[in-house]
């Protein structure tokens, strides 16, 4: 029997939607695989259960927190896709600053009407079985994780920094070019797609485990940005998870 | 140095192209391991020996090293013991008789049997350690006249947790083996004894001149085990260890298995303790 | 050992020259100021002056991601990779990249020989060429000279701009034949191509200190630095660790299994299932590195591992620096022997 698989939708910009929807002919053979029972909110039918829930965005508000836990409990396994929903994201850099300030910035006069929450990955809320991260997540390493899924065996695990695949493919190193860039510090997995088009990474699929901050810290800021923009950079898809 | 006009093309080799095993016969054996007999293609044999191991592969999935656990005098089939605690061993809790495992192998240094024929063997296996050490003992028992005493020591976390339970039994019953099995965790229905395997050694009455240890275990242990063997006074040349490192190839080359200046894959995984005690990353 | 004279400007007439005797692989120019070995299209193209590829010429014989095996999961079965061994003619190798191949030779091919790299490595040929050294370059303190002509059929030595072009072996010869631009000549030495970067012992000795190192402070310091990026392994023309890993296609049905390249360097390299990390520490981990350039083989081969390429130190972030570890462990070393004396 085909998996019965649905997606949810968080606080996120939707950038990891509109990726899916991207895939085009891969679609068509995800389907084989698969039976989509709920989508957003295109899709009426609430199924009282599912195989694999996706989820996407943080979890901010009250009102976010119950219906994780309603999905949790229907789901057998729940995979968090995207860096908002696997560590908070860019949404997290919120966290930084004092919760009214942030309301106020938001919602202006009517800050009150609207209960908001510092912006959690949904593993701090539920159970996550497994993780898509990036910003926007990939095709291919959303892919991967389905077929994984689907063949009962574990999703990759990304233990290795940008770097590896950046230097696979005999890119030259930003630092050499006089940029500074995350990925060495940050887990790897995209392909190094941004130093490949010559963009220096934000970070956005997260820090690896034991990361070297001081020593992440004293690369970047010995490669000329002040050691202010050295931790905004090093913050701002990863608030959550690096300590300052 | 190798050089390159030293190697002829034949005698190069295909390191990395398993060769497809029917498993004809599996069965799980406690909760979390599952046992296998398996049988090369056309009647040919592995020709192992003990302590070896085999690189088992599942195709989608990988490889990870296993030692073959049968002894080298049954003939034409192997067995395999395997923990599920990961990605391939979590696929292989599936297979059933019928299916086919890649195998690559058999790898490695095994124990040296020239040097145990005649010997006292002492064995002391810590959990899943039994698996390769299973293999020697049965190869014991097979020539059983060209060895002394064959003494086994055998330790796991609960009762359950017990692998080879049928075997234990015959062994317990004959009179030419002398098994010691201790559980660190007890249950009600455990009679025997408790602790971890180091209890077990004090009391051992041990020809020093001619014993030879075989250990085997989680890496924890190696270090209290020899540890105890030294207050007896067993020299360090008469200690074997079989240690485990993580493992790619399994021949020498993708450098994951290495211990200092030693390839656990190539020189080992059987080592003779005189030889990696001065290895600051062996134990 | 026959020498000729060869105008710069005929350079290029002899790389096409060469296309007879295999695909030409030669050093262009990559990025804003970087170089790679690239099969050549336009002997034009083909960078004479340049310090160091990005990636060394290991990538052509151990390339960076390989198919080992094709497979099907529906039955079960796969198939093997055939490898290709068209001749091929490296041009444009600098000494050490050239001593690096020997070493990787060793890797490879003692113990079980691999037949994916020696397929790939026969029918090679090799074209040297001299270096003019920068800050990284150290190669002549681990015993490789700019002139060091070992594993060449041909070299080129810049004299004067233009080059003198040695024949060493018969296939340097024969892939002269028919090639009227150079001109018998005297050999000349070319003084004045200084190495700045140098480790104070001569590599002889480094085994010693390294022996007596494996506690020194040296590596808590270097490992406060190192961010654990892998970068200086990856580059390292004599480094050969690799990682496999199957992957399988969107139809879940075909796969490969693929080796690519692995760094000790890594935090996860020597971990196993149930969390056991056998090199926990980035000091374990980059003490294992030197170890095995200055020790390990060393004490077996009698040859530093380490071909002092420079790509370690300029491609690391942290700006960690291979023979200043190894110059600071020499100084460590003399204090303690001064202090043994003087208890004595
Ligand atoms: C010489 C030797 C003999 C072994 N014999 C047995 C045995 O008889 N029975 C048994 O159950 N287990 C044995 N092991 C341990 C077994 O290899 C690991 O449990 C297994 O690799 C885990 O693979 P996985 O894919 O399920 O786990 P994952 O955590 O998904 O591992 C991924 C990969 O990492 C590597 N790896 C991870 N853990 C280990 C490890 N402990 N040792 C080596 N490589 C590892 C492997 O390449 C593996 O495929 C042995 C290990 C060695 C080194
Ligand atoms: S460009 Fe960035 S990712 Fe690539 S090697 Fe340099 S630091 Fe690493
Ligand atoms: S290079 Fe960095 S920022 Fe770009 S996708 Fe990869 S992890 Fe994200
Ligand atoms: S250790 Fe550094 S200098 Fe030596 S060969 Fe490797 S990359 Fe080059
Ligand atoms: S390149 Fe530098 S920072 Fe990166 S792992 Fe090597 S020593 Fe550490
Ligand atoms: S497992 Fe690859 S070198 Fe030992």
């Amino acid at each position: 029997m085909k998996p019965q698989v649905a997606f949810f939708d968080f606080t996120s910009c939707e950038g990891c939607q509109l990726n899916k929807l991207n895939f085009e002919n891969d679609l068509l053979d995800i389907l084989k695989h698969v039976d989509l029972v709920e989508f957003r909110e295109a899709m009426d039918d609430k199924a009282d259960h599912y195989d694999i829930a996706f989820i996407e965005g943080s979890i901010t508000s009250p009102s976010c927190v119950e219906r994780i836990h309603d999905i949790r409990r229907r789901s057998d396994i729940l995979v968090a896709l995207g860096s908002c929903a696997v560590n908070g994201g860019v949404n997290a850099m919120k966290n930084l600053h004092p919760i009214d300030d942030v309301r106020e910035t938001v919602y202006g006069d009517d800050k009150y009407l609207f209960a908001t929450l510092p912006a959690m990955a949904v593993s701090s809320v539920v159970k996550v079985d497994y993780e898509v991260r990036g910003c926007p997540m990939t095709q291919q390493d959303f892919l991967k994780l389905l077929i994984a899924l689907v063949l009962g065996k574990q999703p990759p695990k990304y233990g290795s920094p940008v770097c590896v695949e950046c230097k696979l493919k005999e890119n030259e190193c930003l630092y050499n070019r006089g940029m500074v860039c995350l990925g060495p510090i940050t887990r790897g997995g995209c392909d190094a797609v941004c130093p490949s088009f010559g963009q220096f990474c934000t970070g956005c699929r997260g820090i690896l485990d034991n990361p070297n901050i001081d020593g992440m810290l004293e690369v970047m800021t010995s490669h000329g940005i002040s050691l202010d923009e050295a931790k905004k950079r090093m913050l701002l898809y990863n608030s959550n998870e690096v300590q300052l | 140095m190798k050089r390159l006009q030293d190697v002829e093309h034949h005698e190069t080799e295909d390191l990395y192209y398993p060769t497809m095993c029917k498993v004809t016969g599996a069965r799980q054996i406690t909760d979390m391991e599952k046992w296998y007999e398996l049988e090369m293609p056309e009647g040919t044999s592995l020709g192992h020996s003990p302590g070896q191991f085999v690189e088992v592969s599942a195709f989608g999935i990988g490889e990870a090293p296993i030692s073959i656990s049968s002894s080298p005098s049954k003939n034409g089939k192997f067995e395999l013991c395997i923990r599920q605690v990961g990605t391939l061993t979590n696929v292989l809790k599936n297979y059933e008789t019928g299916d086919m495992m890649g195998i690559r192998g058999p790898f490695g240094q095994g124990y040296p049997m020239d040097n145990l024929f005649g010997k006292d063997i002492l064995i002391v296996a810590g959990g899943i350690g039994l698996v390769p050490l299973r293999s020697l003992i049965n190869y014991v028992l097979d020539n059983r006249k060209n060895f002394g005493r064959l003494i086994i020591l055998y330790g796991a976390k609960t009762p359950s947790e017990l692998l080879f339970t049928e075997e234990l039994k015959v062994w317990e019953e004959r009179d030419d083996v002398e098994l010691h099995v201790t559980v660190d965790q007890p249950d009600e229905t455990w009679k025997g004894n408790t602790g971890v395997i180091t209890t077990l050694i004090p009391s051992l009455d041990l020809k020093l001149n001619t014993t030879i240890a075989a250990i085997t275990g989680p890496p924890v242990m190696y270090k209290f085990v020899v540890m105890s063997l030294k207050s007896k006074q067993l020299p360090d040349d008469q200690i074997y260890l079989s240690l485990e490192r993580r493992m790619k190839c399994g021949v020498g080359k993708c450098g994951h298995c290495q211990i200092n200046g030693v390839y656990c894959c190539q020189d080992g995984p059987v080592f003779n303790y005189a030889d990696i005690k001065p290895l600051e990353e062996a134990l | 050992m026959e020498c000729f004279s060869l105008l710069r400007s005929d350079v290029p007439a002899l790389i096409d020259h060469l296309g007879d005797f295999g695909e030409v692989i030669a050093p262009h120019g990559k990025g804003d100021v970087s170089y790679s070995f690239e099969v050549v299209r336009d002997s034009s193209d083909v960078v004479l002056d340049y310090n160091r590829t990005l990636l060394p010429l290991k990538k052509m014989f151990l390339p960076p991601v390989e198919k080992l095996i094709g497979f099907s999961l529906k039955n079960e079965s796969y198939e093997q990779v055939d490898v290709a061994i068209a001749p091929r003619v490296f041009f444009g190798v600098h000494s050490y990249e050239m001593q690096s191949i020997l070493r990787l030779d060793h890797s490879m091919l003692s113990g079980s020989a691999e037949s994916n790299y020696f397929k790939r490595r026969q029918s090679s040929r090799f074209v040297g060429i001299s270096f003019e050294p920068d800050e990284f370059h150290f190669s002549e303190s681990v015993g490789v000279v700019i002139e060091e002509m070992e594993g060449f059929d041909l070299f080129l030595n810049e004299v004067d701009d233009d080059f003198q072009l040695y024949v060493l072996t018969d296939n340097g010869q024969e892939m002269l034949n028919g090639f009227d631009k150079i001109n018998l000549t005297e050999p000349e030495i070319v003084e004045g191509r200084n190495f700045k970067k140098k480790i104070r012992y001569h590599y002889n000795r480094l085994p010693r200190v390294f022996q007596y190192a494996y506690h020194s402070d040296v590596w808590a310091d270097v490992a406060s630095r190192c961010v654990g990026c892998g970068a200086c392994t990856l580059t390292c023309p004599t480094c050969f660790c690799f990682d496999v890993q199957d992957h399988v296609e969107v139809t879940a049905e075909d796969g490969m299994r693929q080796r690519s390249w692995d760094s000790c360097m890594l935090s996860t390299f020597a971990e196993v299932a149930g969390g056991e990390n056998f090199r926990e520490k980035t000091i374990n981990r980059t003490r294992h590195r030197l170890f095995r350039k200055f020790k390990y083989i060393t004490d077996e081969e009698g040859l530093p591992w380490c071909v002092g390429c420079g790509r370690c130190t300029a491609f690391c972030p942290a700006g960690i620096s291979m023979p200043d570890i190894v110059n600071e462990l020499i100084q460590e070393d003399e204090k303690a022997q001064y202090h043994r004396t003087v208890r004595v």
